[in-house]
């Protein structure tokens, strides 16, 4: 037994969910996609209900700092180590059982810790009092010091924990992809459903690989030049390159879109994979590859400098030229979703669907992803940004990208499940999960998008003006929808069944 | 009409719903159709199915074209710039914002006169938003320390009372970051 799949199995209530009870062979390439779900689960139970918090603590009039606490640390937690990690879990063992690749050694431990470890940093952190949102808004760090609202050792505490994020997030993930998908041996006795960089389920994990090594590493060396300052081990002077406001949001906007979009041509990607094993005809191919991957392809090309559209109102320190490139991008970037939403729709007309809970979580994600990906154009639109930009309409896109990636991801973790754990959903468990989180999340979405129509601005601690606070109750309500449908889910799995028809008989994909 | 669709939250709200309510209605029929009522295949060939992908993206690029193409004219750099060339005097009123309040220069104008914000922070982000008197959002701007000053031209149309407020997320007191501007009818 590997110390991944021990771990997982002595942690209290969580572990139950994913220890492994398989194939030992195949422990190789389940060991730490179980270990990076589990954890992801984690960080979301705490994640939703720091999510409840944030309307309760606006209508019970609690103190304003208890607020943007839980808004940083609601906004960190989801972000990184929920969406991303189980991202990582399930796209590593999708990789591995179609490439018969392990996922061993050092890179995924590092991985693993690094992310969890720096999870956790930032959130002591934030306990101390770093309240920063989850898009640092860099300079306010060093100013917060500076005018006595946190301490120095919360900065540089939470600066660690953020590095050890991007590290895991920049670096090694991308790394164990292209390691595995490039140079390491294959091992047969490891490949579940053989799969080559032509198909559309595989290419957007190669894709998005190169995209987060590449348009993540200024901030993951800007990130680093500021954290050896912090330390003390650079003079503050010779990382002023670095420091300058400007600079940071450049790097860390280039970053954060990007990551978003790689994140989105993964699961997209693994949508691609996944559908076609439900259809009601057993085809097992969408209706076309070539436009599968040209989807990909635009979906690529279009969201790299689609960035600047998160500098719109900086005018006329950006630009005008970046911004209407901006603007034209990022309308590009719906191009791509509407090759996309043919391809899925027509596969589906085609060849019919059989329906379980694995499928539909993914395609009532995709569905949130497509009502998300409208009001993400909207808003990238020069003219409306400036009436939208700071409001609840931009946290509303953030939730519902994130919310509508995850339910996507958790669909194709269902598929999965089996091959991981060797234990079985009962056939419609997961109904009701899949209902209540969609309906939560449509409602959650809609109520932030209202709200930002209505002009209320987001991370603020004072919605009870304006007649704002009607939207709070929107959020809470729906936002409890959700978590039921979570907790349905995590109940759902922490009693499946072991399989008892001996060894696994369907192959992961 | 295109000043309300253009120029106001809702009226962004109401073009994204154009855009989501016929994908919902089509996706989610389709979805369900093929998944619980009649879920064998469908009998399509090739060449249909060109046809409706053609269809398809030809209506996608149109839309996109059209709503992109005339939101042209409301965006600030275009106003700014028409106001610049009017001949009108633009009234420059300085804003030095830092945690957690404006420095304005001026406070109050008239109807009709054009005024340019010319706003900086002083210290860490802030935003720049002004506010209609029946809580609209009429501009926001984004001030990153460091940059210098950011500039754009607006003229007011109606008299009343309109709010500022800071929308990047500054600090413990964020929220209480706003001022006030007081709009009067032209004294002819
Ligand atoms: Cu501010």
């Amino acid at each position: 037994m590997s110390f991944a799949s021990s771990m997982v199995a002595s942690v209290p209530v969580f572990g139950r969910m994913f220890k492994l009870e398989g194939e030992p062979e195949l422990e190789p390439i389940n060991a730490w996609p179980a270990a990076m779900i589990m954890a992801s689960f984690m960080w979301f139970s705490v994640a939703v209900l720091l999510g409840i918090s944030l309307p309760l603590t606006q209508m019970l009039g609690f103190d304003t700092s208890l607020f943007y606490t839980a808004v940083t640390a609601h906004g960190a937690a989801m972000a990184f180590p929920y969406v991303f990690q189980l991202m990582m879990g399930v796209g590593l063992h999708r990789a591995a059982g179609c490439l018969g690749k392990p996922i061993t050694g050092i890179i995924p431990a590092l991985a693993f810790w690094c992310m969890n470890i720096g999870g956790i940093l930032f959130t002591i952190a934030i306990l101390m009092g770093l309240k920063i949102s989850y898009a640092v808004m860099y300079p306010l760090p060093i100013v917060g010091v500076q005018t006595g609202q946190w301490s120095m050792t919360a900065v540089v505490i939470g600066f660690t924990g953020i590095a050890g994020i991007l590290l895991t997030v920049i670096l090694l993930y991308p790394v164990q992809v292209i390691k595995m998908l490039f140079f390491d041996r294959a091992q047969d006795d490891l490949i579940l459903s053989p799969r080559t960089l032509n198909d559309p389920g595989m290419l957007g994990m190669a894709m998005a690989a190169f995209v987060l090594l590449i348009m993540g590493a200024p901030l993951l060396i800007v990130a680093s030049a500021v954290l050896l300052a912090l330390y003390g081990i650079l003079p503050m002077a010779w990382v002023a390159w670095a420091t300058d406001p400007m600079v940071f949001q450049f790097v860390f906007y280039i970053f954060a879109h990007n990551l978003m979009e790689a994140m989105a041509i993964m699961i997209i990607s693994a949508l691609y994979a996944t559908l076609p094993l439900y259809l009601a005809d057993g085809t097992r191919k969408l209706y076309s590859d070539r436009m599968a991957n040209l989807a990909l392809w635009i979906l690529l090309v279009t969201s790299v400098t689609s960035f600047f559209h998160h500098f719109f109102t900086m005018f006329p320190a950006l630009p005008s030229a970046l911004s209407y490139h901006g603007n034209i991008m990022s309308w590009g970037t719906g191009i791509g979703a509407a090759v996309t939403i043919f391809t899925i729709a027509m596969t589906i007309f085609k060849h019919g669907l059989r329906p379980s809970a694995g499928i539909m979580a993914a395609l009532m994600g995709f569905t949130l992803y497509i009502l998300d990906g409208v009001s993400a154009i909207v808003t990238s639109n020069v003219a409306w940004s400036f009436q939208l930009h700071g409001t609840m309409w931009q946290a509303g896109h953030t939730m519902a990208v994130l919310v509508a990636m995850s339910l996507m991801w958790m669909g194709v973790l269902i598929h999965h499940y089996p091959v991981i754990t060797g234990r079985t959903l009962s056939a419609d468990s997961g109904k009701w999960f899949v209902t209540l989180f969609t309906v939560g999340a449509v409602g959650v979405n809609y109520s932030f998008l209202a709200a930002g129509a209505a002009g209320m601005p987001r991370r603020f601690a004072a919605w009870d003006q304006e007649g704002w606070m009607i939207y709070g109750y929107f959020i809470l309500i729906f936002g409890l929808f959700m978590a039921v449908g979570m907790l349905i889910f995590l109940l759902d799995i922490s009693r499946a069944r072991i399989i008892d028809t001996g060894p696994v008989a369907a192959p992961a994909e | 009409m295109l000043d309300f669709i253009y120029r106001t939250g809702w009226g962004a709200f109401a073009v994204m719903l154009l855009f989501q309510i016929p994908f919902l209605l089509v996706f989610l029929t389709l979805v369900f159709r093929k998944a619980y009522v009649n879920t064998g295949p469908s009998e399509i060939s090739d060449a249909r199915i060109g046809g409706l992908r053609r269809g398809w993206m030809a209506l996608v690029i149109a839309l996109f074209l059209i709503v992109n193409l005339v939101s042209i004219q409301f965006f600030p750099a275009i106003y700014t710039a028409r106001a610049a060339a009017s001949g009108v005097p633009a009234i420059d009123v300085a804003v030095d914002a830092q945690s957690w309040s404006y420095d304005m220069s001026r406070q109050e104008f008239e109807v009709g006169q054009p005024v340019r914000f010319n706003a900086r922070s002083l210290d860490t982000m802030h935003g720049f938003a002004v506010y209609h008197p029946d809580g609209q959002v009429l501009f926001t701007m984004m001030l990153v320390p460091g940059v210098g000053v950011s500039s754009l031209i607006y003229t007011f149309t109606e008299p009343g009372t309109y709010k500022i407020r800071c929308l990047e997320y500054c600090g413990l007191a964020h929220h209480e970051m706003n001022d006030e501007i007081t709009v009067t009818e032209a004294s002819t």
